[in-house]
């Protein structure tokens, strides 16, 4: 018995759960140019959702879910993006628990797995920025 | 509670084990009690932790039994035979990150010079909600370090159950 979570309610989780840990720096889906008048936001882009499919036919025997969202960090500062990305590692890296609001569409995941990945700088939007991927393992 | 119900990541297993030097290993029928196991299960995998540790592996190796069989041939025919035989429980090669002053470690590493310590181990699975556990009484023996120049330290051991019905299987539904 193994059931695809929508891809709706990762997108809700992963807003919700990020707001939490970055408040009150702002959190967005995508980037927007218009965000890069705020001194520091973070957005994230979900991708790579994908469960394993045994053999058919029936449709249920598939493996755990393991999406992967990326993060990026958007400062004026370098070292404002380096401590954002610090809270989001310790809050999260290795994290095991509810992932997103646990009143709505929270669920369990058994790990959510960071990847620091590399921090550059854009010269158009004069922003710092750092990217991040996560991995989670979703039990289905 | 229902039991879990879910295909489970490999990440949700972890081990436990009787806290104390010189620790009275659970009976067969305790091992599948889970009154008994949930003592040892400490409270991240729903346990209640009064009497049990995490070790901390790098991953929780294959368990269960051992598939045991005698194979035998007959002259002149065809094929061959197998025959199942009583299954052991198997041994766990257990791998662990390195920490020396780990409480579980060093618990570890007295049962596997002393030789004869028995002490229960519980492998748990967890979903945030429900757990299963695997039980069962076991020396330990093998103990290693391996410290390559690049990369972690590692803490290796076995552990070997005792007796062919010393585990059991228990959950908290």
């Amino acid at each position: 018995m193994s059931v695809q979570q929508n891809p709706a309610i990762y997108a809700e989780c992963i807003q919700y759960q990020l707001e939490n840990i970055v408040t009150p720096i702002p959190v967005y889906a995508n980037f927007n140019r218009n965000w890069a008048k705020e001194p520091k936001f973070v957005t994230w882009h979900l991708r790579n959702i994908h469960q394993p499919v045994y053999t058919g036919q029936t449709q249920n025997n598939k493996g755990i879910d393991r999406p992967v969202f990326q993060m990026s960090i958007f400062s004026q500062k370098l070292e404002d993006a380096l401590n954002i990305s610090n809270n989001i590692l310790q809050s999260l890296h290795g994290y095991s628990g509810v992932f997103g609001d646990p009143g709505t569409t929270g669920f369990f995941i058994a790990k959510a797995d960071i990847v620091w990945l590399y921090n550059t700088y854009d010269d158009k939007v004069g922003l710092q920025q750092i990217i991040m991927d996560c991995t989670l393992d979703v039990p289905t | 509670m229902a039991l879990i119900n879910k295909v489970l990541p490999g990440y949700v297993a972890t081990l436990w084990c009787q806290e104390g030097a010189n620790p009275t290993a659970l009976t067969d029928a305790q091992l599948a009690t889970w009154t008994n196991v949930e003592t040892i299960v400490g409270t991240s995998a729903g346990g209640t932790g009064t009497a049990g540790i995490q070790v901390p592996v790098e991953t929780i190796p294959k368990f269960g039994a051992d598939d045991a069989h005698v194979a035998y041939a007959i002259a002149g025919a065809r094929t061959g035979a197998k025959m199942t035989t009583q299954n052991q429980v198997t041994s766990l090669s257990v791998i662990a990150p390195w920490n020396p002053a780990d409480p579980a470690q060093l618990l570890i590493r007295n049962d596997g010079y002393n030789g004869t310590i028995i002490r229960t181990y519980v492998i748990a699975v967890y979903d945030g909600t429900d757990t299963v556990a695997y039980a069962f009484n076991g020396r330990i023996g093998g103990l290693a370090w391996e410290m390559a120049t690049n990369a972690e330290g590692k803490f290796i051991f076995d552990i070997h159950p005792t007796g062919g019905n010393s585990y059991g299987w228990s959950n908290n539904s």
